[in-house]
C-alpha cells in the first residue's frame, strides 16, 4: 500500500483520540488538529490523502473552512462529520465537493469506506494531473504551425483539406503531421484524439 | 461543555401560555395604553381642546349681529338635524358604555346615560315641533314641545355634574354587564316618565311660549338655571380635571352655552331665527365632539393593539427557537461522548483482531471508552440537576480549591496552544456556601471562554489570570482576565442574553447559565473590557457564622 495521509480536524479531543485510533487501526497515517488553523499551518506531505472534518468547530465552521480550502486551491477530498443530519447542511457540503457527509454517532466501516474511497479519488486526481502536466509539456513543445494544425487533424480533416484551408502544400502537412504526432507520443490518431481532448479539457477546466 | 441555564428558557415557555391574554388587557386596561380616561390632557390634545374652544368663541362672535334674523319656513329642516342629534348622541353613550365596560369606572357610566337621556328625548322634541309634523297629524301642543325641551336643556348638565363628581375607580356593587342593563333602563325608565307625565298634563302645563315662535315670560327661567348648571359643570371639570375626557366633556358643556346663549339670548328666544340656527350648530357640535374623541382614541388604541400582539407573536417565536436550540445542544453534548466511545469500541476491536493484536491501542481505546462514559454521565447528572429545582445541595466552600480544580482542568489542554492559566490567589478566603458542582462549572465555562478569546486575539504572550480576591463586606471575588480581543460594544450589553454568542459554534448559552448560578448563590456576575482584553467577574457573599449544611 503505497502512502497516504488522513487528516483529522474536530475541536472535541476525545473524538480527535477516538477517530485516529480507528484509522490507525486500518494502518492510515493519521494527523490530527483540533482547529483549521493547525492544519492550514502544519506541514502536508506530497501524498494522496483526505480529510475528516467536523461540521461545527469553534472559530470557523467546517463549512466555511471548505470555502477557504477551496479559495487556497487545496484540492483534497473532505470527508463531513456532523452531530446532527441537516439535510440543507449536508447538501451545500456535497454540492461544494463533499464525499461524505456522516452522522455522529458514525458506523466504523462508513468512515472507513469513506476514507479509502477519498484516498483513491485524491490519488486518482494526483496521477491524473501528473499525466496533464506531461501532457501540457509536450504540447508546450510544438511549433506555432504545427498547434494550428492540430485541431484540424483531429476534427478528421484530411491532408488535402487542411492544405487547402491553409494555403500550404500537401506535403508540407504531412510532414508537420509526423512532427505532432511524434512530439505528443501518439501512436495512432485515435490516441491523439484522445490527447488533444484532454487538454482541451483541461484548458476547459481551467 | 455543557450550557444548562436554557432550564429556564424551558420554564418560560410554560409560563408563556396564556399571555396574549393578558398582553390585550394590558393594552386595554393600562393607563399608558389608554390615556383618554386616566391621565389628564397634555400636548397636541390640549391645544387641539383651546383651539376648538377659540373657534367656538370666533363663530359666536361672528353671529351676533345677524341672530335675530328670521329664517321663513326652515322648520322643514329641523327632522334632519334631529336625526343627526339623535344619533351621534346615541353612538357617544354607546361608545362610553363599551368604555366603562372596559374601564369599570362609574363617573363614565354616568356620563353615557346623560348622552342616552338626551338622545331619547330627541324624537318626541322633533315630533312635537310645531308645524313640522303637522302634515301627518301630530299636533301635541306648544307647551309639550317647549317642556321636552326644558328637561332636556336642564337633564344633560346634571349627569355631566355627575360624572364630573362621581369617583373614577370605584368598587361596582353589580357586575358590569347588570350595571350596563340597570342604567339603561332607569334612563329609559326616566325618559318614558317624563313623556307620560308631560303628555298627561298638557292642559295643566305651565305656558312657556307665547305662540309657535316666541317663548312666553316663564321659558326665560330655563336657560338661566341651565346656564348655572353648564358654569358649575366647566368650572368642577376644569379645577379636578382627572383625565382627558374632563377637558373634551368641559368643551362640549362649552358650546352647549354657546348655544343656548344664541339660542335665548341673542337670537331673542325667537325660534328659527339666524341665532337659533347657529345655537343649534353648535348643539350639533357639541353631541360630536366627545364621540370624535373616542372614535379617534379607539383607533390609536387599536394600532398599540395591533403592536402588542405582534410584538409578542415575535416574541414566542424566539421562544420557540430556544426550546429547538436547547434540544439541539443537549442532543449535541450527549452525541459527543457517545461518538467517541462508539469509535474507540470499533478501533478496539480492530486492534485486537489484527494479525499482530495490538494489546496496548486496544486498552488506550477501552481507557478511552471509561473516560467517556464518565464524561456522558456527568453531563446527564448536570441535565438532570438543572431541572431538578431547589434540589441543589449546598455546602461550605473553599473557593480557592474549587477555582484551583478548575484552573488545573484547563491548564494543561491551554498549554498546547500555548496559552498560559495563571492563577492568583488571596491567601486567607473567607468561607462562601454554595454548590460546589455548579460553580465549578460557572469557573470552567469562564475560564474557557477566556481561552476561546485568548485563542482568537493577537495578544502575546497569550495568557488568562484568574484571581480570587476579599471585596466589600468580606465578600469573595473571583476575576478572569484575558487578553483577548475584549468584548465588541455591540455584544456588550447583551452578554448575559441567551443564545448571544461571538463564536461561530456557540450556542450562547453560557454566560446566561453562569449568571443565574451566581445569582442563585445571592451574588453578582459582570464583565469589564479594555483594549487589553476583557475580565468576567463575580461575588459572592461570604458566610459569617460556619454552620451547617443549608440545603
Amino acid at each position: 500500500m503505497a502512502r497516504s495521509m488522513v487528516y483529522v480536524v474536530d475541536d472535541d479531543r476525545y473524538v480527535l483520540a477516538s477517530v485516529e485510533s480507528l484509522l490507525a487501526s486500518e494502518g492510515y497515517e493519521v494527523a490530527t488538529f483540533s482547529s483549521p488553523d493547525g492544519f492550514m499551518a502544519g506541514k502536508r506531505p506530497d501524498v494522496p490523502a483526505c480529510l475528516v472534518l467536523d461540521v461545527r468547530l469553534r472559530g470557523a465552521s467546517g463549512l466555511e473552512f471548505q470555502r477557504e480550502l477551496h479559495r487556497a486551491r487545496i484540492a483534497i477530498p473532505i470527508i463531513f462529520l456532523t452531530g446532527h443530519g441537516d439535510v440543507p447542511m449536508s447538501v451545500a457540503a456535497m454540492k461544494a465537493g463533499a464525499i461524505e457527509f456522516l452522522t455522529k454517532p458514525f458506523r466504523d466501516q462508513d468512515l472507513l469506506d469513506a476514507v479509502r474511497h477519498g484516498i483513491e479519488l485524491d490519488r486518482h486526481r494526483r496521477s491524473n494531473e501528473a499525466q496533464l502536466v506531461v501532457l501540457r509539456q509536450r504540447y508546450e513543445a510544438m511549433t506555432p504551425r504545427e498547434r494550428e494544425i492540430l485541431p484540424l487533424v483531429v476534427s478528421g480533416q484530411m491532408n488535402k483539406q487542411i492544405a487547402f484551408s491553409l494555403s500550404l502544400s500537401e506535403v508540407t502537412v504531412k510532414v508537420h503531421r509526423a512532427q505532432i504526432m511524434q512530439k505528443m507520443q501518439a501512436r495512432s490518431l485515435i490516441e491523439l484524439v484522445r490527447i488533444a481532448d484532454r487538454l482541451a479539457a483541461d484548458a476547459a477546466r481551467i | 461543555m455543557l450550557r444548562p441555564a436554557a432550564a429556564d428558557a424551558v420554564a418560560g415557555v410554560h409560563e408563556g401560555q396564556g399571555r396574549v391574554s393578558d398582553e390585550i388587557d394590558d393594552a386595554l386596561g393600562a393607563p399608558a395604553q389608554f390615556p383618554l380616561v386616566h391621565s389628564p390632557t397634555r400636548g397636541r390634545w390640549l391645544i387641539a381642546a383651546v383651539l376648538l374652544s377659540l373657534l367656538i368663541v370666533i363663530g359666536f362672535a361672528l353671529t351676533m349681529p345677524f341672530a335675530r334674523l328670521s329664517t321663513g319656513r326652515s322648520e322643514l329642516l329641523l327632522p334632519a338635524y334631529a336625526a343627526g342629534i339623535f344619533l351621534l348622541e346615541l353612538m357617544t353613550a354607546v361608545l362610553l358604555i363599551a368604555l366603562f365596560n372596559l374601564r369599570r369606572s362609574p363617573a363614565l357610566l354616568l356620563l353615557s346615560s346623560g348622552y342616552l337621556f338626551s338622545a331619547l328625548l330627541v324624537p318626541a322634541w322633533v315630533l312635537s315641533f310645531p308645524g313640522v309634523f303637522a302634515p301627518f297629524g301630530i299636533e301635541l301642543g306648544l307647551q309639550f314641545t317647549a317642556a321636552i325641551a326644558a328637561a332636556r336643556r336642564i337633564g344633560f348638565p346634571l349627569f355631566v355634574l355627575a360624572y364630573a363628581l362621581a369617583p373614577r375607580t370605584a368598587p361596582l356593587t353589580l357586575a358590569p354587564g347588570r350595571s350596563i342593563v340597570a342604567a339603561v333602563f332607569l334612563v329609559m325608565a326616566c325618559v318614558a316618565f317624563i313623556m307620560v307625565v308631560v303628555f298627561l298634563n298638557r292642559p295643566g302645563l305651565p305656558s312657556l311660549m307665547m305662540d309657535a315662535r316666541n317663548v312666553g315670560p316663564l321659558w326665560h327661567m330655563v336657560p338661566a338655571a341651565t346656564l348655572v348648571l353648564y358654569g358649575l359643570a366647566i368650572v368642577i371639570l376644569l379645577t379636578r380635571h382627572r383625565s382627558q375626557l374632563d377637558i373634551w366633556v368641559a368643551l362640549v358643556v362649552f358650546s352647549l352655552t354657546i348655544e343656548l346663549l344664541l339660542i335665548s339670548y341673542l337670537g331673542g328666544g325667537v325660534r328659527l331665527s339666524v341665532g337659533w340656527w347657529a345655537g343649534r350648530t353648535y348643539g350639533l357640535l357639541a353631541a360630536s365632539i366627545v364621540l370624535m374623541v373616542l372614535l379617534v382614541e379607539s383607533i390609536h388604541v387599536y394600532g398599540r393593539l395591533a403592536q402588542t400582539v405582534a410584538a409578542e407573536r415575535r416574541a414566542r417565536r424566539g421562544q420557540m427557537t430556544a426550546v429547538e436550540a436547547l434540544s439541539a445542544s443537549i442532543a449535541h453534548e450527549i452525541n459527543q461522548p457517545l461518538t467517541s466511545m462508539i469509535t474507540n469500541a470499533n478501533a478496539g476491536l480492530r486492534w485486537l483482531l489484527k494479525d499482530e493484536p495490538r494489546l496496548d491501542r486496544a486498552q488506550a481505546a477501552l481507557r478511552h471508552i471509561v473516560e467517556d462514559g464518565h464524561r456522558a454521565s456527568s453531563i446527564v447528572t448536570g441535565i438532570r440537576s438543572m431541572f431538578t429545582k431547589g434540589r441543589q445541595e449546598r455546602t461550605e466552600l473553599e473557593m480557592n480549591a474549587l477555582v484551583e480544580a478548575a484552573v488545573q482542568a484547563a491548564r494543561s489542554e491551554a498549554l498546547q496552544e500555548f496559552i498560559e492559566v495563571r492563577d492568583v490567589f488571596a491567601p486567607h478566603l473567607p468561607t462562601v456556601v454554595g454548590n460546589a458542582a455548579q460553580l465549578g462549572h460557572v469557573m470552567r465555562n469562564l475560564i474557557e471562554n477566556a481561552v476561546d478569546s485568548v485563542r482568537s486575539g493577537r495578544g502575546w504572550p497569550r495568557r488568562v489570570i484568574i484571581r480570587t480576591w476579599v471585596g466589600e463586606g468580606d465578600e469573595v471575588r473571583v476575576s478572569v482576565e484575558d487578553n483577548g480581543p475584549g468584548i465588541a460594544p455591540e455584544v456588550a450589553d447583551r452578554l448575559f442574553d441567551p443564545f448571544v454568542t461571538t463564536k461561530a459554534g456557540g450556542m450562547g448559552m453560557g454566560l446566561m447559565f453562569c449568571r443565574a448560578v451566581v445569582e442563585a448563590h445571592g451574588g453578582r456576575l459582570w464583565a469589564t473590557s479594555e483594549d487589553g482584553g476583557a475580565a468576567f467577574h463575580f461575588s459572592l457573599p461570604s458566610v459569617m457564622f460556619a454552620g451547617h449544611d443549608q440545603g
